[in-house]
């Protein structure tokens, strides 16, 4: 081949690479438009297309922003918002700490953990919020007995994974720790903690929903206060922009306590997430 | 045996398993002296890590004792650090270098500056100190153990046992943590003890070595190695008696199987 | 599993847990007599005796029916839905783009927010339970059956294609097994759910099953019917977790066999 040749080749294959490149960008835009070009659409669509409605269930979004606005950031938000917010807090910290330091305990002591796990896989079988009428029948409802209620039906996932984590620890981690006469506490702290981190983790996430669940069905089941309440009294009198309202502040509420809790996990896990990653690399 | 820091009396290990009682250790008697290298090598298969869990109080053995510095080793000894075969393992994950260089010595009450003092030191003298702040999972298999050996050096125990610690590793970077042995060996005074099967490494680094053999273990005999220090990797391997220890040793081997 | 402690013999493990049962029966029957009233908590016999009462209406099984298949109805929609969904999103580029934002924001979001809604538009009907079951999988589902099709081996796709495959064969072949882990997992997590939002569907919207019964029971003050009704509720979480747990482990097993011949 002459040198006149290799450079047209050379050439047209530059040209050829060159529009390849050029397609891929466009292609990465069109894409990058489409995503955050849809949701805009959607809520578009939603606010036109609900701007004359006569439909009793779905009102314009409009009225439901107004009536949003006015619920939950003026009158009721320190009358429910807050409460709600606060119960549901309380109540998945308590069942994340004793789930924590049960399942600690019940893994590390076999006896009561074999004696435990039959009825604990028992009681989380049970769909929790079936567990709210016999609370409300033994205690009656006040504020504590829901935070309780909620606290107790989030404590099993949690707990259960718990036992799970710190049972597989790694039994050379173990060795490592009485070679340097660790002590107990800093075997928790530094070892089965550590370990069983993942996942506890991944029942902790569980244990949010169910909490999540829980809060806002103990209020629609009886009570004057709280989100749930409300949203469940506007459905039942035919109040579809309040309902829609309180649909919209649960929603984005769920939302929210689900980007905090990834936002933790991927702080306190980002060693793991390491590990996994170099693992599978080899 | 007056000046052994560490004694091995008639040491046996036998398991209860279902189908009854299986010995794995039959009869092991051999001392340590202060400031020696000891290898231990024998077949595979006969129970040399088995042996190391006796020793460093993680199991309690069946019958005979072990004495360090004179004392009855019940439970792990507070003068004795252990460095595993499996780095990848034996590091927590979770944490950094430098704090996994620190947890053993937490529980110590040492003061700041002493703290931070021997865990630089340990880091320097294994050639970590610019990997404090990394992950082990983000080192090569040869750096994490070299991570695993500082830990014990900071530690600072009279005795340091290494369960086949290069097994594991690249050739170039075992011979560069042999001699990381013997160095520390030096410097610090600390009597080593290696379980390997690596019959080289096994006269290169010691003073003596402990042969094993048959199943259950027993020792079959024990050979002082003469060769001059200090040792280096190619004019130590290339002597003569170097190679003549090795096959006597193999030979020794061979014949324990039988 | 490997545990560091010495693993504890088969009978001892059923002992203590037998042990821990009836600790438990005790301590409620005890409970029961001694320290909360009668009718606020039930004792054992009198929970027997309105379990024995329940069993032989006609009404209770047509309640387990219903609840039963409200959950697996919403359970079988919600998984032809959300796997053709997983796979549009798995394969094609823009389908995925237009979709992200909005799964990531709803994805989150329990479907219990959705039951005032359900119940405006439904009424307490059973079509009102399956959609709230419908509701609660579905996208869960759909984005582990697209992070399942995103996992199959692109080389994979490719040999296949180079094969003479057609798209249809490729998609039924190649990437439904590849995938079929990420789906039988979202699948086995979503059976708790269906049953809850089942529970849910009755006792809050008044959906016909054991939910509506509980809720019945509960403002009558038959509190031994209540327990009652939460014992077969347990039974009935453990046999659909169990189900779902022995078929998933059915349709994947060629996939751990498989995985064990590659490594």
């Amino acid at each position: 081949m002459n040198e006149a040749a290799v450079n047209t080749t050379m050439n047209a294959n530059d040209e050829l690479a060159l529009s390849r490149k050029r397609r891929v960008r466009a292609r990465r835009i069109a894409l990058r438009v489409l995503e955050i070009g849809t949701p805009i659409a959607a809520l578009a669509a939603w606010w036109f297309g609900s701007q004359n409605s006569q439909n009793p269930f779905f009102p314009s979004l409009r009225e439901i922003l107004i009536e949003f606005r006015k619920l939950w950031l003026f009158d009721k938000f320190g009358s429910d918002v807050i409460p709600s917010i606060v119960n549901f807090s309380i109540a998945y910290i308590i069942a994340c700490v004793v789930g924590i330091a049960l399942g600690i305990l019940l893994a590390l002591v076999w006896p009561p953990h074999a004696m435990l796990d039959p009825v604990l896989q028992f009681i989380r079988s049970i769909p929790a919020v079936a567990l709210l009428p016999i609370f409300v029948a033994l205690f009656g409802f006040g504020n504590g007995v829901r935070v309780f209620a909620i606290a107790l039906s989030a404590l099993f996932p949690v707990l259960i994974s718990t036992v799970d984590g710190a049972r597989g620890t790694e039994p050379l981690l173990l060795e490592t720790a009485r070679v340097y006469r660790l002590t107990p506490w800093e075997r928790l702290r530094w070892v089965y903690l550590p370990a069983a981190s993942p996942q506890i983790f991944s029942g902790a996430v569980v244990s949010l929903q169910v909490a999540f669940i829980v809060m806002i069905t103990s209020e629609m089941l009886g009570s004057a206060h709280g989100i749930g309440a409300l949203t469940m009294l506007a459905q039942k009198s035919f109040d579809a922009k309040g309902m829609w309202a309180g649909i919209l502040l649960l929603g984005i509420l769920g939302y929210l306590v689900n980007l905090l809790f990834t936002l933790v996990q991927n702080r306190v896990l980002s060693w793991y997430r390491g590990a996994q990653q170099s693992e599978s690399a080899e | 045996m007056a000046d052994s820091q560490l004694i091995i009396d008639h040491l046996s290990k036998s398991y209860a398993t279902r189908t009854g009682s299986v010995q794995v250790i039959a009869d092991l008697t051999f001392d340590v002296k202060a400031g020696e290298v000891v290898s231990i090598v024998g077949p595979s298969g006969i129970g040399k890590t088995t042996l190391l869990k006796c020793p460093t109080g993680l199991q309690p053995m069946t019958s005979g004792s072990a004495k360090i510095n004179g004392r009855e080793i019940e439970g792990p000894p507070p003068e004795m650090a252990l460095v595993f075969q499996e780095y990848t393992r034996s590091l927590m994950p979770w944490l950094n270098v430098e704090k996994n260089v620190r947890l053993p010595l937490r529980h110590m009450h040492l003061p700041k500056d002493e703290a931070e003092q021997r865990i630089h030191s340990a880091l320097d003298s294994v050639g970590m100190h610019n990997a404090s702040e990394k992950y082990p999972w983000q080192l090569s298999g040869g750096m994490q153990q070299r991570v695993a050996i500082a830990r014990a050096l900071a530690f600072r125990p009279d005795v340091l046992i290494m369960d086949e610690p290069f097994a594991s590793v690249d050739a170039q970077t075992r011979f560069e943590l042999e001699d990381l042995c013997l160095q520390i060996r030096d410097s610090l005074g600390m009597t080593i003890v290696i379980v390997t099967h690596d019959i080289d490494e096994a006269v290169y680094l010691s003073n003596r070595v402990v042969v094993l053999g048959q199943k259950p273990a027993i020792v079959t005999s024990i050979l002082d190695i003469d060769l001059p220090v200090p040792r280096d990797q190619i004019t130590t391997r290339s002597r003569a008696d170097f190679a003549q220890t090795r096959t006597s040793i193999l030979e020794l081997i061979k014949n324990g199987k039988q | 599993m490997k545990s560091h402690l010495t693993t504890p013999s088969r009978t001892a493990t059923l002992a203590y847990g037998a042990i821990g049962i009836i600790l438990l029966l005790i301590a409620w029957q005890w409970g029961s007599t001694k320290v909360v009233s009668k009718s606020a908590l039930p004792s054992i016999p009198d929970v027997v005796s309105a379990l024995r009462e329940l069993v032989v209406q006609g009404s209770f099984w047509i309640g387990v029916a219903l609840t039963l298949v409200i959950a697996l109805a919403g359970w079988a929609i919600a998984a032809v839905a959300g796997v053709a969904l997983g796979i549009a999103i798995g394969i094609f580029a823009p389908v995925q783009a237009a979709t992200r934002i909005l799964l990531e924001f709803l994805r989150p979001i329990p479907a219990i927010v959705i039951l005032p809604l359900a119940m405006m538009v439904f009424g307490p009907t059973t079509k009102m339970g399956i959609f709230l079951v419908i509701f609660g999988v579905m996208l869960p589902i759909t984005a582990q059956t697209a992070a399942g099709v995103e996992s199959v081996d692109p080389v994979m796709r490719n040999t296949a294609r180079s094969f003479g495959m057609s798209s249809r064969e490729i998609l039924w072949r190649v990437i439904l097994p590849g995938a079929s882990p990420y789906i039988g997992t979202a699948m086995r997590v979503a059976a708790p759910v269906t049953l809850i939002m089942a529970v849910v569907a009755g006792m809050l919207g008044g959906a016909p099953g054991i939910g509506n019964a509980l809720s019945v029971a509960q403002t009558v003050g038959r509190s031994d019917t209540l327990f009652a009704y939460v014992l077969v509720l347990g039974c009935m979480g453990m046999a659909t977790q169990a189900a779902s747990v022995s078929i998933e482990r059915r349709l994947l097993h060629w996939h751990s066999s498989y995985r064990g011949e590659q490594s």
